[in-house]
């Protein structure tokens, strides 16, 4: 089982594309084996074979899955934490403030990959909220399985918790199973995982005042951008905020948001009448 | 940006200190609690370091003793002290925590665990930040 | 077929945990896994295979003392142990390794990996500083826990022992 060098030339162009990161030659050993799972998922035990049935029928998922296996930055908590800051600061005060009482704030975690976005803003808001799990609702969704599945389990490994994860917040928010760190009930409780196809129609969700939708455009053309935009919005309040990854804008692809500076982050919110 | 290292590896020093100076830090080394104490007493505030990466298991004086001792010092306070450890119990990071250490890393750890840290401490050197 | 169950086990390990009954090779071996990818580098990887006997053993280990005591057994060839400790130092690596440094960096990965084993059983225990040289004795060939890896196609074990002989026999 070796990596041809085609299927190796190909993930080294992907990977920089995407992410800037340079694999020399001599690191298939390292694609094989990172790739080895996502390809035994594919239900093929072969990586060339995987990467090959990906290069020649690219689709979104699968070369996320790739870049982020080989990429390291992708699933860290408070890495880039500029979108989190502005939900504290700015987002939570704001939809307090306009919202009544008894009404749930509702998020969504739209690419929730093996759950760190969501627990990281379930954190957020548990130590910002008094009784948040009856304030606020956090949808994750991804479209593998058993990303979602590892959302609802909300256990992680000692790199996870190693990674952009402040030692205060995991002593408060998780405890010890094993060798992995396993997330407080309260915040699972307020984190509800789901399978959900980000460039097909979606389920009746929402509507959302938050939504995270971040590295995910990146990966698709023009014209899936655009509807993913459209049916992201079609699910949000009329004045909820959307958070995308630092490299991604709405400029350009659809012009029915209006972007906001918050902090040192951007935001884009729904235009009216659009 | 100055560090100070302290543990009683030196192939541990070496590697956390060849993390922090890829950052832009200028690093120092100790093998233990008490050759820490030694490298910081004496110094003006302006020739603190910014950053003391501390181990937990170590001869003469381990680590929580020197967070303690630092804490102690209230011309010390402007370091931020970082546990660089294998003890990995929730009840020792709280321990470590309540003695006044402000971060925590479980050994093993990678380079982007520590940088990641940096990064939410506020003490990633600018040309660091990516 | 029936088997008498006397309880005898059960009361064994009511009083003394063995190691079997607290951690599996499994476990020992994400553990070993984790270590390497971070401490050795990231596309290091132990195979799950025994690799045969050992040239020139060296041994490094850690001692874990609590409800369950004995120590975490780190076990390669001589050459292996220096080639760990030139991955692990990387560019900082000495063109001549002393013994020292090869004691320092192999008892290092003993701590890194003791450490954790320590945090994965149950209670709390202390762990002591990391020695290097010929393994502490076997004491108890049932309070052991024990993987056969190879590292570059070399055997590499990591055995968690007791410190502490069998208990005698209830009669």
């Amino acid at each position: 089982m070796t990596l041809t060098t085609t299927s190796f030339d190909w993930v080294r162009h992907l990977v920089h594309k995407e992410s800037a990161i340079v694999l020399q030659p001599g690191k298939e050993y390292l694609v094989e084996a990172r790739l080895l799972p996502i390809a035994r998922q594919a239900g093929l035990t072969d990586v060339s074979q995987f990467v090959e049935s990906v290069r020649i029928r690219p689709d979104a998922d699968s070369t996320r899955r790739i870049v982020e296996a080989l990429t390291t930055n992708e699933t860290s908590w408070f890495r880039d934490g500029d979108p989190f800051t502005a939900l504290t600061s700015t987002v939570l005060p704001s939809l307090l403030g306009a919202r009544g009482p008894n009404e749930r704030l509702q998020i969504w975690s739209a690419a929730c990959s093996s759950g760190q976005e969501s627990y990281t803003i379930a954190m957020l808001l548990e130590d910002a909220l008094p009784n948040a799990a009856s304030r606020v609702s956090i949808t994750a969704t991804d479209i593998s399985r058993e990303m979602v599945e590892r959302t609802r389990a909300g256990r992680f490994s000692q790199l996870e918790v190693n990674r952009g994860l402040p030692a205060p917040m995991l002593v408060r928010h998780f405890t010890r199973a094993g060798t992995e760190w396993e997330v407080a009930p309260a915040l699972r409780r307020m984190v509800t995982a789901s399978q959900c196809n980000l460039a097909a129609p979606l389920p009746r969700m929402g509507p959302f005042d938050v939504v995270y939708l971040r590295n995910v455009l990146i990966y698709f053309d023009l014209p899936t951008k655009q509807a993913i935009l459209r049916r992201v919005r079609d699910l949000m309040r009329p004045d909820g905020w959307l958070f995308l990854g630092a490299a991604e804008t709405t400029l350009g692809v659809d012009d029915s948001w209006e972007r906001v500076v918050v902090g040192r982050s951007s935001a884009y919110r729904p235009l009216k009448g659009k | 940006m100055r560090a100070l290292v302290i543990d009683d590896s030196r192939a541990m020093r070496r590697i956390v200190s060849g993390i922090l100076e890829g950052l832009g830090y200028e690093t120092q080394q100790a093998g233990h609690g008490r050759e820490g104490l030694d490298a910081l007493e004496g110094l003006a505030p302006d020739q603190l370091p910014d950053l003391v990466c501390v181990d937990w298991n170590m001869p003469v004086m381990d680590g929580l003793q020197f967070v303690s001792a630092v804490r102690s010092n209230p011309g010390w306070r402007s370091m931020t002290i970082m546990m660089v450890t294998s003890e990995s119990e929730h009840t020792q990071i709280v321990r470590a925590l309540a003695a006044g250490a402000h971060e925590y890393v479980i050994k093993p750890f990678t380079a982007d665990a520590i940088r990641d840290k940096l990064a939410l401490l506020g003490l990633l050197p600018q040309e660091a930040v990516l | 077929m029936t088997t008498l169950d006397s309880g005898e086990r059960r009361r064994t390990s009511d009083t003394r945990p063995v190691i079997t009954d607290l951690i599996d090779e499994v476990t020992v071996e994400s553990i070993a896994q984790e270590a390497w990818i971070s401490l050795v580098g990231e596309d290091e990887v132990l195979v799950p295979l025994p690799g045969g006997p050992v040239a020139d053993p060296v041994s490094s280990w850690v001692d874990v003392v609590g409800p369950w005591t004995g120590s975490v057994v780190l076990t390669t060839g001589r050459r292996t142990a220096e080639e760990l400790t030139r991955a692990l130092l990387r560019e900082h690596s000495p063109e001549v390794l002393e013994d020292e440094d090869v004691a320092d960096a192999f008892g290092e990965i003993a701590n890194v990996v003791g450490g954790n084993v320590k945090a994965a059983l149950p209670g709390s225990s202390g762990l002591s500083l990391p020695d290097v040289g010929e393994a502490p004795a076997l004491r108890n060939p049932d309070d052991l826990c024990r993987v056969e890896l190879q590292w570059r196609g070399e055997p590499l074990s990591i055995s968690v022992q007791g410190a502490l002989p069998p208990l005698p026999a209830v009669s």
